[in-house]
């Protein structure tokens, strides 16, 4: 193993040129440009290439466009760049185009500040195009050897469902710096529990839509297969159709072609589950380092408390919210974005614990565990009590 | 069944869904002979359309490989997709005026400014007509449309001193040529150079909407005195009756003046590898 003390934007550069990607088309923004500087200075090197595109929607264009021509590609932004996206990732959704997109969450709405950590974009990580009928896959490290396994496993799994993944950081994540290894070997790699999937090139005839299939591969323009892929409800052979039966299996495929498979996209990571504690703090990104922390003082001054940290997002992990809990939601954000899907998964309320453009402090944690175990609402946030 | 279509059309977009007397099927004819005329055949080209009439009747009439953009995007999914393919694989992307001139529009200067190795062939139909007959960049000003029921009232990219080719030709694209839908062997020549040109080459087609623009806009239902007034278009010497004039022919022949993207990109590239190597 390599060991290297680099930012998380390095260690995402670094997973992308591991798992193959030979394809970068970005548009520079903080916290995020830092993926294109490295990857700018890397890709040559291994015979692949980097643009930088005139906006964050020619920049995925031209990735799917890389794609649809057999190169892995990635891109990479932060949220003003990636509602930008909305347009040409709709377009791989629908297409099965696999690509892979890094998004490192700031504090918003629209610029907010640029050098502030955020978790705005939860949701829009599970809608980021229109139209519905699709599902999507989104993973969220919280360090930057996460940031650098998850980028590989990204590119598996956006070849394997032939779909995009977003890497859904934040800019803790993006810019901190910390330890991390990189296998050297394909040994190496094993031991570490990821793998590359090679590009594959489908056939023909029929491209679309094998029902709930997974390692199906995608369309290859080209070659001269009679490949053929649209923004349009696709026949199986890639022509345009307005036949609501061909609707429905494109819809049926979108969707199931995931929910089939999540078991390879789950993942999460518990602490002091092990005793079904009565409070179970929820979170994801950089927040749940915190809350580690926290949890980890609160059990030893005796609170029933343990936690979970979602690391992939979206297919939502509705089972690990059937405990008998009480949950709190900590979030990079002042609204609740995750505590609504909590919510939803448990099928009662959960609390929220938000904190805009910084991370909650420890001592914050744990005073809402004090007062949810005495049976009150988290303390509410300053300007709640102070100004209404 | 035609030897083009027979040679290079599915069989199963054949016929189109065009309306009756509509120019673009002349459109796409053209350039599929210019194809015939330079030996390709279909493993040769992937052909890829963006939104609205031309896009939505072109998409996948070609026997080989195709993509239907987002509206508007096909020039960057093209520029990733220059990339991937081998050099001598030709690229040649068929838009409507809305798509490359108005909502593409970014995109398209910048595939210029690259000097991306694609041929762009705008079949321009003065408008939205796909939509129903809203008035676009190129509606000249004045005509009613659906959407300027009291005529357009804003000035397009074909009129007042401007021409969208000048614009692309200062952006750098290196091949630019202009033709009616009615045109011949000419339309057919300039579509053969812009194919066979390394570079960005684009090829400018006006062609007849007779359902909307010709109906609505020239308020008439004779196909005849519609072409006609098309015609009339690129006659300079048909008066100044306010309409747009055009010539037609090569505009813009820059040659290999300029680098082409996606071949010096590569071949950097393979320099800097080259050099990583020797220094590793």
């Amino acid at each position: 193993m390599r060991k290297l003390f680099d930012t998380g934007n390095a260690a995402i550069t670094e997973g992308a040129i591991l798992a193959g990607c030979s394809l970068f088309a970005g548009y520079p923004i903080t916290p995020a440009t830092e993926i294109a500087e490295n990857m700018s200075r890397r890709l040559p090197r291994v015979g692949g290439y980097y643009i930088q595109a005139e906006d964050e929607t020619a920049a995925l264009h031209i990735c799917i466009g890389g794609s649809l021509g057999g190169l892995k590609a990635m891109t990479a932004t932060s949220g003003p760049g990636y509602v930008l996206y909305a347009d040409p990732y709709g377009w791989a959704i629908g297409s099965e185009i696999p690509v892979v997109i890094v998004n490192a969450q700031r504090v918003g709405p629209v610029s907010g500040i640029t050098g502030a950590p955020g978790q705005g974009e939860f949701y829009l990580s599970r809608y980021p195009t229109h139209g519905g009928n699709f599902e999507t896959i989104v993973l969220a490290p919280n360090c930057a050897q996460e940031a650098f396994s998850m980028t590989v496993e990204a590119f598996s799994l956006a070849e394997r469902f032939r779909t995009p993944v977003t890497l859904l950081a934040d800019q803790l994540v993006t810019d901190g710096w910390e330890s991390f290894e990189i296998p050297e070997d394909a040994e190496e790699l094993r031991a570490a529990g990821l793998r590359v999937i090679p590009r594959y090139v489908h056939p023909g005839p029929r491209f679309y839509p094998f029902e709930d299939a997974l390692d199906v591969p995608p369309v290859v323009l080209g070659c001269g297969l009679g490949g053929a892929c649209s923004d349009w409800t696709p026949t199986e052979e890639g022509y345009d159709t307005e036949e609501r039966e061909a609707q429905m299996q494109h819809a049926h495929r979108l969707i199931h072609k995931i929910r089939a498979h999540r078991h390879l996209i789950d993942r999460h990571e518990g602490y002091g589950l092990e005793d079904e504690p009565d409070i179970v703090l929820v979170s994801y990104g950089s927040p749940s380092r915190v809350v580690r922390s926290a949890v980890t003082e609160a059990r030893r001054q005796g609170y029933s408390a343990g936690c979970i940290r979602l690391q992939s997002l979206w297919p939502f992990q509705d089972h690990l919210f059937r405990r008998n809990a009480v949950y709190l939601a900590v979030e990079l954000n002042a609204e609740g974005q995750l505590v609504r899907e909590i919510e939803r998964a448990a099928r009662r309320g959960a609390h929220f614990f938000g904190t805009c453009g910084e991370l909650p402090s420890v001592a914050a944690l744990l005073e809402a565990v004090r007062r949810l175990g005495e049976g009150h609402a988290p303390e509410p946030a300053r300007w709640e009590r102070e100004a209404w | 069944m035609d030897r083009l279509a027979k040679r290079y059309l599915r069989s199963r977009k054949i016929p189109g869904t065009t309306c009756s007397g509509c120019g673009l099927g002349q459109v796409h004819k053209k350039v599929l002979l210019a194809i015939e005329q330079l030996g390709l055949g279909t493993k040769d080209i992937v052909w890829g359309t963006g939104i609205g009439c031309a896009g939505r009747q072109i998409f996948n009439t070609w026997k080989g490989d195709n993509f239907a953009g987002t509206h508007g995007r096909v020039y960057a999914l093209a520029t990733g997709l220059r990339l991937a393919l081998p050099e001598e694989r030709k690229i040649i992307l068929t838009a409507g005026d809305g798509d490359a001139f108005g909502i593409g529009l970014l995109h398209l200067l910048h595939c210029a400014r690259r000097n991306l190795d694609v041929t762009v062939v705008v079949a321009d139909n003065f408008g939205c007509q796909s939509t129903g007959g809203q008035y676009g960049c190129t509606t000249p000003r004045g005509y009613v449309t659906d959407s300027s029921p009291y005529g357009v009232r804003e000035p397009g990219w074909l009129e007042n001193g401007l021409d969208i080719l000048d614009m692309l030709r200062d952006a750098g694209a290196t091949f630019l040529a202009r033709h009616s839908s009615f045109e011949g062997q000419s339309a057919v020549d300039s579509c053969a150079q812009a194919i066979r040109h390394k570079g960005f080459s684009l090829v400018h087609f006006i062609y007849p909407c007779v359902t909307h623009f010709g109906a609505v806009s020239l308020q008439s239902g004779d196909k005849a005195r519609i072409f006609r007034w098309f015609e009339g278009l690129f006659r300079p010497e048909a008066g100044n009756s306010g309409d747009p004039r055009f010539r037609s022919g090569v505009y813009h022949d820059a040659g290999s003046s300029r680098p082409e993207f996606a071949s010096s990109l590569k071949e950097w590239t393979r320099t800097v590898r080259r050099e990583a190597a020797g220094r590793d």
